[in-house]
């Protein structure tokens, strides 16, 4: 994957969003544990 | 991106919003269907374990019929096309992966009833990101915009009354303030989970392609958070061992839930996320008909609990019906142009191409791609797993009605048939 797409994708808002998503439901599911 | 875009000569002239809702609720059908299988299986196994099988049956059924339809071939060239998007495919497995496990926890601590109309908010969750991040409904008048909302309130609403109509059968009510958070917070990881379908798909990525990716994220987490939920590997391979008798219902769950996804998946491309999540999340519908009329679940219920099932079933078709009726108008569908020029801009993709992908036109895909003589090895493989997972496994002791089990299993072939068709002839599968 060329450097300049890299730098695309890690820019994106719509990567971070669902990223966040991910580490707070996971969070969530260690503590509901 | 133009929903008057008629298809490519030769081919069906079927309007994309029709499909894309045939596609809605052909998914609703067989996500629906998926749990059957699954309630063939004894207590005793621990919900994890049955949910692993489900997902490894998933993994393994992708390469069955999908790769049937395209080739391994088509795959990798599509990749190669859009490479950035196999994150998004991986992030999507892994939300699903998280969000299904919080249902399990939210199941637990407050029962079916409350749980599942809490995560089936997540057709109003993926509604809003549609909204905000793709410019879904932008630019749609009054009359669109009531429609979707109004259809996708009235399927939340129709799940709370049959999941109440249904809950003394089903719960297990306990400490509530964890399972309602739990529940909640797989509405969220769900309704997200659609920013990587809508992206993949504006993107003029194939669902075939994606839902492979998907597949593989999904079965990594799946595996992680079971192990961790376990006690470690060792515990897991031991379960798994002890279920071996009574693995293949959950693959054969899985093997629905591939068919369900990929019509959901198509249904996402061809009428977006806030129009085709609703239409899918009927699967509750499908669900509750296998449950009562096959397993005989709702037998003994008492009157005010049927008319309860009737009025949350009306309420939720009510709701699907009028998403069906809710066309994107022009206004709306040159929003959808600018949420596809901003991927192809960033990524460098070729507008033109896209757009025809977009609109089912997609220029390579009536080619024969050449198929490797190890693709039928490995649908061979994936086959033979089945197989062997059938032979194995032991008669469950379960009174079924094999009348109503015939009737249902027409009833979900049938739209598979003609859905099936609607989309090799308007799309190739594209």
């Amino acid at each position: 994957m060329k450097r300049s797409t890299l730098v695309c994708i890690l820019t994106d808002v719509h990567l971070w969003v669902p990223v966040v998503i991910l580490i707070l439901g996971t969070a969530l599911l260690m503590t509901l544990r | 991106m133009s929903e008057v875009s008629k298809g490519a000569p030769g081919r069906s002239t079927l309007s994309l919003h029709k499909l894309g809702v045939f596609c809605g609720l052909a998914a609703a059908v067989w996500l629906g269907s998926a749990e059957a299988p699954t309630k063939l299986v004894n207590a005793g196994f621990s919900p994890f374990i049955i949910s692993m099988g489900m997902v490894m049956g998933a993994f393994v059924a992708r390469w069955t019929v999908p790769t049937l339809l395209k080739g391994i071939g088509f795959l990798f060239q599509d990749l190669r096309d859009k490479p950035h998007l196999i994150v998004w495919a991986l992030l999507a497995g892994m939300l699903w992966a998280v969000a299904n496990t919080l249902t399990i926890f939210a199941v637990r601590n407050v029962g079916l009833a409350i749980a599942f109309p809490l995560w089936n908010t997540n057709s109003l969750v993926g509604l809003f990101w549609g909204w905000l991040l793709f410019k879904e409904l932008r630019g749609s008048g009054f009359k669109g915009w009531s429609k979707v909302l109004g259809g996708a309130f009235a399927i939340v609403g129709g799940a709370a009354v049959l999941a109440i109509a249904t809950a003394s059968r089903s719960d297990t009510p306990g400490r509530a303030a964890v399972g309602i958070t739990a529940a909640l917070g797989a509405g969220v990881l769900l309704g997200t989970m659609y920013i990587p379908y809508r992206k993949a798909y504006i993107s003029g990525m194939n669902p075939l392609s994606f839902v492979t990716i998907f597949t593989f994220g999904e079965l990594g987490t799946v595996f992680l958070l079971t192990a961790v939920n376990l006690g470690g590997v060792g515990s897991l391979v031991a379960e798994l061992r002890r279920a071996r008798p009574m693995l293949f219902w959950p693959f054969l769950g899985g093997f629905c839930w591939v068919i369900g996804d990929l019509f959901q998946q198509y249904a996402a491309k061809y009428i977006g996320i806030g129009r085709g999540i609703p239409l899918s999340n009927t699967n509750q519908l499908w669900g509750l008909a296998w449950g009562a009329l096959v397993f005989g679940e709702m037998v003994g219920l008492s009157p005010s609990g049927k008319l309860l099932i009737l009025t949350g079933s009306g309420i939720m078709i009510a709701g699907a019906v009028a998403i069906s009726m809710a066309d994107p108008g022009d206004s709306e569908l040159v929003n959808w142009k600018f949420a596809m020029d901003r991927e192809c801009g960033r990524y460098g993709l070729n507008t033109e191409q896209v757009a025809a992908v977009v609109a089912g036109d997609d220029p390579h895909a009536g080619n024969a791609h050449q198929r490797r003589w190890w693709e039928v090895l490995v649908m061979c493989a994936a086959v033979g797993i089945f197989v062997w997972l059938a032979l194995g496994t032991r008669a469950q002791q379960i009174s079924i009605s094999l009348q109503w089990t015939f009737v249902l299993v027409a009833g979900t072939l049938v739209p598979l048939g003609v859905c099936g068709t609607l989309l090799w002839r308007r799309t190739r599968f594209s």
